[in-house]
């Protein structure tokens, strides 16, 4: 889960670790309020997950009221980078003496953290590679032991060092993937400080931090659209198995993906799902969204994920695909499918595609055909002996042919 | 074949669990040999007439020593249950819990490093020698619908695709020596470059089949072996997750470590894995036709 930038420093607060003073604000009277308890200059900055805020334009220096009020009224609620801005934070400037870069992630090569450091920073640290890679020093982290101080001797002074160290206990008590300071800022008085905040974290590691107040984020973007919440929901609060983890919904601008698909996808596995939606795609359809559900999960859980991928309008498909399960309960993950299928409301009357094998697929397909004689269902019933990609273009094909019928009558 | 065979003895970490009680009886179905158990505060107990211990340490003293300990406990439990693996030596850990933090799977690999232990997964389905022996939840009850005995080695993080793409060759008529799903996670204890090592030096083994996907660098660092001539049969791979390329960067999807942006593209992958040697197939159902025309 990547964090807004106001949100990133609170995690690096909670270390020690020093921000400029900054208010977060909505609207144009929380702006008013807010100035009232800063001087000018102020930088304000748009608060939104795309990187390049500085480029972009969503980082200004304003020195009067109305300039101040001009920017946020032309960012606040506009799209910036196909994210609609929600905040802006309002920040004391403070006197730069130098800029620097510092971070912490992890190699997945040697499976380790490491500590990067670069006395020139501001620029991205790709950029930093490319022209630079000698000017990047990095520290190998020992992750049951943290960084060395031997290691951090090497950062060349002891308030670089203790940054380093106060970061390192940042990105483990936050279960961080990634926390990057850049521009790490030194002030005329030589104190260190984080002027902007880049975290990550480890949407795995969620589960032990209950208490973080971060706002819900989308799968693919800032701000999460009500299915994307439902969806994380369903996980949070049963470990067996994932079913909708990640959920993530394409829907018109300012969106990702540009145009609103409508064949809503149900995979299973990590792996095929990536090969469904490429089929699916491949063959010219247009996917209602991402999601997979796998490693066995309760019938339950698929039933709240079927409900809430299915209960949206414009669907003229579903597709629920997955490989041959290892240990996935066929039987039981299209009952519950069957069972949220009940629920949808308006009642479906899209083609439903479903191609499976596994564990008690025989008598999973048994269940449904039933179903779907008794309920007027449109199964279209496919086992493992149909590729994927096969399974896919019927689904795209059934659904040209539901749009055909539905708009000519 | 590699990994695992007839022989291998296994302790099992979580052996009543929901998901530990479900591969007990796959493995005995299977015909391995169980050697013990472990779920703390249980000992005592037996399952399917395998004693379960409250410590790895006392289910080796009671019972002997073990090939590989399977992890099958809740992911948050699943640090601990590992780290005792490795302290008692075993040689193989296979993990095959989902959704540990980072943090944790990587103190995991670091003390495997260090005592010399070998870790599958985490999130690994397992590995399958078909006829043979397996370990893990792989094939599920029934491996013979989908494996069969043969000479194609088999990698995927996904579980999910490790059977598809095994299901795939079997019916082609081409068995395989070995199977392996990774796992899906960002941090793994063996990936596609450990295991071509050892299909290199497996005299049954005549090609590898991959199932790669966006994200992460196994597939770069599989194409660099071929590349160094240490891997020198044919590898065919197949990379999936092209459409994720239009999402926004750092995006992550089903799997922990597909992860959009994160080290290479699709591009630099397939790239590279051409100019390696290996052979990249635009269609999965095209895999077996390529692979017979090579191995013949």
């Amino acid at each position: 889960m990547k964090l807004y930038e106001f949100e990133g420093h609170r995690i690096l607060a909670k270390a020690g670790i020093e921000s400029p003073f900054f208010i977060v604000c909505e609207n144009l009277e929380e702006v008013e309020q807010a100035r009232m308890r800063l001087s000018f200059p102020i930088v304000a900055k748009v608060q939104v997950l795309s990187g390049k805020r500085g480029k972009g334009g969503g980082i200004k220096v304003v020195s009067s009221e109305k300039a101040l009020v001009d920017f946020c009224r032309g960012m606040l609620g506009k799209n910036f980078s196909g994210e609609e801005v929600r905040f802006i934070s309002l920040t004391r400037k403070i006197n730069i003496k130098s800029e620097s870069y510092i971070s912490i992630t992890y190699d997945t090569s040697t499976k380790t953290p490491f500590l990067m450091y670069s006395a020139e920073g501001g620029m991205d640290i790709e950029e930093l590679q490319k022209n630079n890679p000698e000017a990047i020093l990095r520290v190998e982290i020992d992750p049951l032991n943290g960084p060395k101080e031997k290691d951090l001797k090497k950062l060349g002074n002891e308030k670089l060092a203790d940054f380093a160290l106060r970061l390192w206990d940042a990105f483990v008590a936050s279960d961080a993937r990634l926390i990057e300071v850049n521009p790490l800022a030194i002030d005329a008085e030589g104190n260190l400080v984080a002027v902007d905040a880049k975290v990550i974290l480890d949407d795995s590691g969620l589960a032990r931090h209950r208490d973080l107040e971060v706002l819900p984020k989308g799968a693919a973007s800032a701000i999460p659209t009500q299915r994307e919440i439902e969806a994380k929901k369903i996980d949070e609060e049963d470990y067996r198995g994932s079913a909708g983890s990640t959920f993530i919904e394409f829907d018109g601008p300012p969106r990702i993906a540009g145009e609103a698909g409508d064949i809503a996808v149900l995979a299973s596995g990590g792996g095929a799902s990536l090969l469904v939606m490429d089929a699916l795609i491949a063959n010219g359809g247009k996917p209602a969204n991402y999601t997979e559900y796998s490693g066995n999960p309760p019938a339950e859980k698929v039933e709240r994920l079927t409900k809430i991928t299915l209960e949206r309008e414009g669907i003229s498909g579903c597709l629920v695909a997955g490989a041959v399960a290892n240990f996935t309960d066929i039987y039981e993950t299209l009952r519950g499918f069957a069972e949220g299928l009940k629920q949808v409301k308006p009642r479906v009357d899209f083609p439903i595609v479903v191609r499976r094998g596994g564990p008690r697929q025989k008598e999973a397909y048994e269940m449904l055909t039933k179903l779907g004689k008794k309920e007027g269902y449109d199964f279209h019933l496919f086992g493992p002996e149909t590729p994927i990609s096969v399974a896919a273009k019927k689904m795209v094909e059934l659904s040209v042919a539901y749009k055909n019928k539905k708009f000519s009558s | 074949m590699i990994l695992v065979n007839r022989e291998t003895k296994i302790l099992i970490q979580g052996i009543t669990g929901r998901s530990g009680l479900q591969v007990v009886g796959e493995l005995a179905k299977y015909g391995m040999n169980v050697v013990s158990g472990v779920t703390p505060g249980k000992g005592g107990q037996e399952v399917e007439g395998i004693p379960v211990f409250n410590s790895v340490n006392v289910a080796i003293t009671e019972k002997g020593k073990v090939d590989v300990a399977m992890v099958y406990v809740p992911p948050l439990m699943a640090k601990d249950a590992a780290l005792e693996a490795i302290d008692s030596e075993i040689p193989l850990v296979h993990i095959f819990v989902e959704k540990i933090p980072i943090l944790d799977v990587s103190k995991v690999l670091t003390c495997a490093n260090k005592k010399k232990v070998r870790v599958l997964g985490p999130a690994s389905v397992g590995a399958i020698s078909p006829g043979e022996g397996k370990i893990g939840s792989i094939g599920g009850p029934d491996p013979d619908k989908v494996f069969s005995k043969g000479r194609i080695g088999v990698i995927s993080k996904s579980g999910g695709m490790t059977s598809e793409l095994s299901m795939l060759l079997s019916n082609a008529g081409m068995g395989q020596s070995t199977a392996i799903g990774i796992g899906g996670d960002l941090l793994l204890g063996t990936n596609f470059s450990s295991l071509l090592l050892d299909f290199e030096k497996d005299n049954e083994t005549k090609a590898v089949v991959a199932f790669g996907e966006v994200g992460g660098s196994a597939e770069i660092e599989a194409a660099k072996l071929l590349s160094d001539g240490m891997f020198t049969k044919p590898f065919v791979i197949f990379l999936a997750g092209r459409f994720a390329e239009n999402l926004p960067k750092d995006t992550s999807l089903g799997h922990a470590g597909a992860i959009v942006g994160l080290d290479f593209s699709m591009d630099d992958k397939i790239k590279m894995l051409k100019s390696s040697g290996a052979l990249v197939v635009d269609n999965f159902e095209d895999i077996p036709k390529v692979l017979k025309k090579l191995i013949r």
